[in-house]
């Protein structure tokens, strides 16, 4: 993956975000594209969040949440799975492929299953890139 | 001195002027401190010779100027640019103005495809020669996409009632107040749970009603599982105490555009649905949510994958 490509992250601040945390203190080796964005619930990204990154030039969003039945507010990432399904099926009105979206789930002491959903969002868009087909 | 107004339509359907004109007998009243000094509707003052180019458009200067209808083609860009000039204070009246409105539909096509379009379905079939017609922008624009405009006032057309309040403020040297808040915000529709509407469908069936009682006693048609855009339009068509179409207890279609700025009405409206657990995919053609606010790059041509 090219340096200047962004990889543009919404993590929840009660699991995704203290993994994303975790991984760092532990030193643990993940594509540096990332940017985190951290968010009270994963559930609250609203739909013009990710449309926009991807505008503005974004390679690639991820949407990162606690694991399902985990949610600090009980049910939020249902919402985000629901509002995440949708957004897909946007992308291909606005032009994007569907796959530089990446919903995702960790609980805040998974800072490898963090690392590892980044690295594979990371493969991903390079493999889409590689196939020149970013849009 | 008189209040001096100029009102150039441009991409309009002289809608939004006869909403000018509904004021009715208040516009009369109102007469007293203005001075009508340009209106194509009303005052035929020669402004724009036709063997001259438009940006030699001789508007008379004002105090207040009247935009309405959006920009397709050069000459309504640079009719546009000469109110811009010419008035002091310019605001965009009507939603096409405001949003692109129903023409900027088109917006959903690249240009050559939308006219070929267009002229395949009526009688001279093919369109105008080059020259003979004003040579149309790449799109369909919003007033403040070209100049600077002091306020906007959508609607389709907007609400004389308010159209009746802005030029009497303005006229007396102040701000009208800011408008705010949704359609919802404003609709007394009885509102209890959506969690039992799984899909949404077209409203060709009536909502349930009883015609006996008033539209508070109504549920809310989104409720109904009709698809209502009152979440994610502005207010301020509300006649006797109900958002117009609700009123008529009919669904909300948009038409005042996006509640704040430039926000997108399809997506917005598809995150509700999908917020609030309704099969997103039951909207049959979510593109046209978009049909009064397709300005703005909002409606464009879907890239080929
Ligand atoms: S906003 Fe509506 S009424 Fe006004 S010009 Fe446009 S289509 Fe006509
Ligand atoms: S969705 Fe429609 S009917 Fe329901 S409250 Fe909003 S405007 Fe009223
Ligand atoms: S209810 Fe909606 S569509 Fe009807 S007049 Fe009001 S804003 Fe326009």
């Amino acid at each position: 993956m090219p340096h200047q490509s962004t990889i543009l992250a919404f993590c929840c601040t009660w699991c995704a975000y203290p993994a994303a945390d975790l991984a760092g203190t532990a030193r643990m080796d993940y594509p540096a594209e990332l940017r985190i964005i951290r968010v009270m619930c994963s559930g609250m990204v609203h739909p013009d969040l990710v449309l926009t990154a991807l505008e503005k030039g974004a390679a690639g969003v991820m949407v990162l949440g606690c694991r399902p039945g985990g949610c600090h507010y009980r049910d939020g990432n249902t919402i985000t799975l629901a509002r995440m399904e949708m957004v897909e099926e946007l992308m291909e009105d606005f032009g994007f492929d569907r796959r530089r979206l990446f919903v995702g789930w960790c609980s805040a002491a998974e800072p490898d299953r963090f690392a590892d959903m980044v690295r594979r969002m990371s493969a991903r868009l390079e493999r889409l890139q590689g196939a020149g087909e970013e849009n | 001195m008189a209040f001096r107004i100029a009102a150039q339509w441009l991409h309009s359907c002289a809608g939004c002027e006869m909403a000018i004109l509904d004021t009715g007998s208040r516009l009369l009243s109102l007469l007293d401190g203005i001075e009508l000094v340009h209106m194509p509707l009303l005052v035929d003052n020669k402004y724009h010779a036709p063997d001259r180019p438009p940006e030699e458009a001789d508007i008379p200067p004002a105090d207040l100027g009247l935009v309405s209808g959006g920009v397709a083609n050069r000459e309504q860009l640079e009719l546009l640019q000469a109110m811009r000039r010419r008035c002091s204070f310019l605001v965009g009246l009507g939603t096409c103005a405001s949003h692109g409105g129903i023409p900027a539909m088109i917006n959903s096509w690249p240009l050559a495809e939308g006219l070929a379009a267009t002229y395949e379905n009526i009688e001279s079939g093919t369109p105008p020669a080059a020259g003979s017609i004003p040579a149309p922008l790449d799109r369909v624009y919003a007033v403040d996409e070209k100049v600077n405009i002091d306020l906007l006032l959508p609607g389709c057309p907007p609400d004389p009632e308010q159209i009746h309040q802005v030029l009497t403020t303005l006229a007396a040297g102040t701000r009208p107040p800011a408008r705010t808040g949704s359609v919802c915000d404003r609709c007394p529709t009885r509102r209890h749970s959506m969690a039992d509407r799984p899909q949404v469908r077209r409203f060709v069936e009536a909502a349930a009603f009883d015609p006996d009682r008033p539209v508070a006693a109504m549920p809310c048609l989104l409720e109904q599982g009709l698809l209502c855009m009152g979440p994610v339009t502005a207010g301020g068509c509300e006649h006797h105490g109900a958002p117009a179409c609700i009123g008529a207890r009919a669904p909300c279609r948009g038409c005042y555009g996006p509640v704040a700025g430039q926000g997108n009405q399809m997506v917005a409206m598809m995150n509700i649905l999908a917020s609030h657990g309704l099969d997103f995919r039951s909207v049959v053609d979510r593109r046209a949510m978009l049909r009064f606010a397709g300005a703005h790059g909002l409606l464009r041509p879907v890239k080929p994958k």
